[in-house]
């Protein structure tokens, strides 16, 4: 202990060798905090990039009501089986040109096992159509509406807005347990409103054309904004207006409220996410719990 | 010494025998070297199985294990009021003049500085751990604390490190906050008394296996340096949800005959499983001071651990290997550490080892706290509700309500049961420990 033999003992951030001679326990040094961190992985948010990315939710948004709308023509019969499985198949085959043009993943084997997975689930859901045509007949058609109204503001609430919840095969990441259960609450929401049309066909082509939107467009749309970000905003934007032009069609008070939800996703929302950025306020220190710089692979 | 005044302290928290770890052997030598001072020490937490009631430990220490049952991690349910009858009684029963209270997530340790507070105690609150500042878990502690520190007359961290988050946290002033490490009972951690032979170098690793303290940083590092040194073996104490893992990696590289896994070991083995090795690994994530560190070095063992939280205050340079949690430097720090071990005698390294910590030290250095929170002006209970009322906009509010609720439950005990009308504890003097306290500088505290 050499700290008795030097007079003017300076004071060091240490534990060790009981009280620092004429420092009191208390003693705060000129070093107090000085390896806090502030705001170090804060990033500024422009709120052009803000806006353009707010484009995937009202994108998503406007791909659910498409999907409501169709279920409303499909209640009231205005579209018929025919047109609704002619719908089915362009949506199928659309997709798939979109993923082999932007995936560039034209592996034959891959692709003869999408089409025989797709196969089995189609034949699958026309076995189950049945079952679903009765599902909810001893129920009132408004509960069914009430419900399948919840179900879809749960499923946009928890929906993955920045990827997809099916992925490409390989794919590393698994999907979150929000995300799960999204998919999960608009595919419920899909069988509850097919089980109140009138035929077993009419069943089978909604479940199918529900299903194809809510678990592949996500993905779909991913593949193409991966591939031109441009591409993907004039889609998005072709999908909103389409959509806006369908609701003016089938009521005015409907349009006022969905552009005003547009119009406050799409600008108001961004605007005040950058103006609360200053209340960001970051600390980081040798406090923090070290961060592993591996992947643990269980 | 005579003439010296005597304290009657109140230690509180959810954390103590039978349970073991940081904090409850902190409370355990505090108070009985607090003993040897000549204060009363009385200590209060919650019932552990059917350990519930009045008990005494070793010299007279009086223990209330109080019937609640812990909710969530040893600790009880929050009820605010709930305690305060029961804790009164303890306070007038003991004539208690300071309350100690121990480790932010102990509930009980806040419920019992709330209600001291409002009886106008002194209040004293040691913090053992360090919390983050980002996810939801610790936003919610940090204002627990800010309510307990926002009233508290003085706090006591275990690190500089554990000093800067807790002033972070609670923002409570600085030199409010005393800085005393906890220690190691240097009888008890003895190193072997025959040096080991060097042929082999044991590596050995005591912690509970789980993520914070860096199980996975282990699975990284222990195959590199079974295969760069070829005379190292590992032993590995303790148990938890990672040890598949590291049995996995022991499989997977063909180790079983070089890393010995020996499942928990009781915290009396500890010394002789320590003393079997020349190096102590410790791969903790996050860590406020350490004890298992001290005991180690304590034992004669050089230390390698990652430079986390209060780490690199611990032990001095050339006793410890300090190395980033990475598992490439962590595998170089252990090598490091191997080329210094020739030059490293246990029986020097414990000597100076009892020099560096002593619990007699801890016990002096707190008293001289405890001397000044009982200096500390009284103040009046508008005073404090404008301290509370400064914790935020929302908080503040809440908390004034809260303490004003308490307070008006405190006036509504003392109608029903006045302070005079509760019984007062006498206190017990062992009669071998009067001789005891003149010779308290050469005699260390033994948990029994």
């Amino acid at each position: 202990m050499d700290k008795d033999s030097s007079p003017a003992w300076k004071w060091r951030k240490l534990a060790y060798g009981g009280m620092q001679p004429g420092f009191d326990d208390n003693y705060t040094g000129d070093s107090f905090l000085e390896d806090m961190v502030t705001n170090a992985n804060v990033v500024k948010r422009d709120l052009c990039k803000v806006i353009l990315d707010s484009v995937s939710i009202s994108q998503y948004l406007c791909t659910v009501i498409l999907v409501v709308l169709v279920w409303t023509y499909t209640l009231a019969s205005t579209i018929s089986f025919k047109s609704l499985l002619l719908l089915d198949i362009t949506l199928l085959i659309s997709g798939f040109i979109v993923l082999f043009l932007t995936a560039r993943m034209i592996s034959l084997k891959l692709f003869a096992q999408y089409i025989l997975n797709i196969l089995y689930f189609i034949i699958g859901l026309y076995a189950l159509s049945p079952i679903y045509h009765t599902l909810t007949r001893s129920i009132s058609s408004d509960s069914i509406w009430a419900l399948t109204t919840m179900l879809i503001v749960l499923h946009l609430f928890l929906h993955d807005y920045t990827g997809c919840t099916v992925k490409a095969p390989g794919s590393l990441t698994n999907p979150t347990i929000s995300s799960n259960i999204s998919l999960n609450t608009s595919i419920i929401a899909s069988v509850l409103i097919a089980s109140q049309l009138q035929s077993r066909q009419l069943v089978f082509a909604i479940v199918l054309f529900s299903l194809q939107v809510f678990l592949f467009a996500p993905f779909v749309a991913f593949c193409i904004k991966k591939y031109s970000f441009w591409l993907y905003l004039w889609l998005s934007l072709g999908v909103v207006g389409l959509t806006l032009a369908l609701v003016y069609r089938l009521q005015g008070f409907l349009f006022v409220i969905l552009l005003g939800l547009l119009v406050f996703i799409t600008f108001i929302c961004p605007y005040w996410l950058t103006r609360i950025q200053k209340y960001k306020f970051e600390i980081n220190g040798p406090w923090d719990e070290a961060k592993l710089c591996f992947d643990i692979t269980e | 010494m005579s003439e010296k005044k005597r304290y009657r302290i109140l230690m509180v928290s959810d954390f103590f025998y039978p349970n073991f770890g940081g904090v409850e052997s902190h409370i355990y030598y505090l108070s009985q070297c607090l003993l040897k001072l000549g204060h009363k020490v009385v200590v209060l937490t919650h019932s552990y199985g059917n350990r519930s009631g009045v008990r005494y430990m070793t010299n007279g220490l009086k223990v209330y294990y109080v019937p609640w049952k812990p909710l969530f991690m040893q600790s009880v349910l929050p009820t605010f009021s709930g305690t305060l009858p029961i804790m009164r009684t303890i306070l007038v029963r003991e004539k208690i003049s300071l309350v100690h209270g121990h480790q932010a997530f102990s509930t009980l340790c806040h419920e019992a500085l709330m209600h001291a507070r409002t009886m106008g105690y002194k209040v004293v609150f040691t913090d053992h751990s360090l919390y983050g500042f980002a996810d939801v878990g610790s936003i919610h502690m940090n204002k627990v604390l800010q309510f307990t520190l926002a009233d508290a007359t003085k706090a006591i961290c275990v690190s500089h490190t554990s000093k800067e988050n807790t002033v972070l946290r609670s923002g409570i002033p600085a030199e409010k906050v005393y800085v005393i490490p906890n220690a190691v009972d240097t009888a008890m951690f003895k190193p072997a008394p025959e040096r080991l032979s060097s042929d082999q170098i044991v590596i050995v690793v005591i912690s509970r296996l789980v993520y914070r303290k860096g199980a996975d940083l282990l699975v990284e590092v222990i195959p590199e340096v079974c295969r760069l040194h070829p005379n190292v073996r590992f032993i590995i104490g303790g148990d938890g949800p990672k040890r598949v893992r590291l049995e996995e990696m022991r499989e997977k590289h063909s180790l079983q005959d070089r890393v010995e896994m020996l499942g928990a070991v009781p915290h009396a083995q500890v010394r002789s499983v320590l003393i079997s090795g020349h190096i102590f690994l410790n791969s903790s994530l996050t860590e406020a001071f350490c004890i298992a560190i001290l005991e180690a070095a304590s034992c004669g063992l050089l230390t390698v651990s990652t430079r986390v939280g209060g780490v690199p205050e611990v032990l001095p340079d050339d006793m410890i290997v300090l190395a980033e949690p990475d598992p490439g430097v962590m595998v170089q720090a252990v090598g490091k550490a191997i080329t210094m071990l020739p030059n490293i005698d246990p029986q020097v390294m414990h000597l100076r080892m009892k020099k560096l910590y002593s619990w007699h030290d801890v016990a002096k250095r707190t008293e001289r706290v405890y001397e000044r929170a009982l200096t500390c002006a009284d103040q009046s209970l508008l005073e404090r509700l404008s301290r509370y009322l400064a914790c935020g906009a929302w908080a503040g509010k809440l908390f004034c309500l809260v303490m004003i609720i308490n307070y008006l439950f405190w006036c509504l005990l003392k109608l029903w049961q006045p302070d005079e009308e509760i019984e007062e504890a006498p206190d017990v003097q062992l009669s071998h420990q009067r001789g005891e306290i003149s010779e308290f500088a050469t005699e260390n505290g033994n948990m029994k």
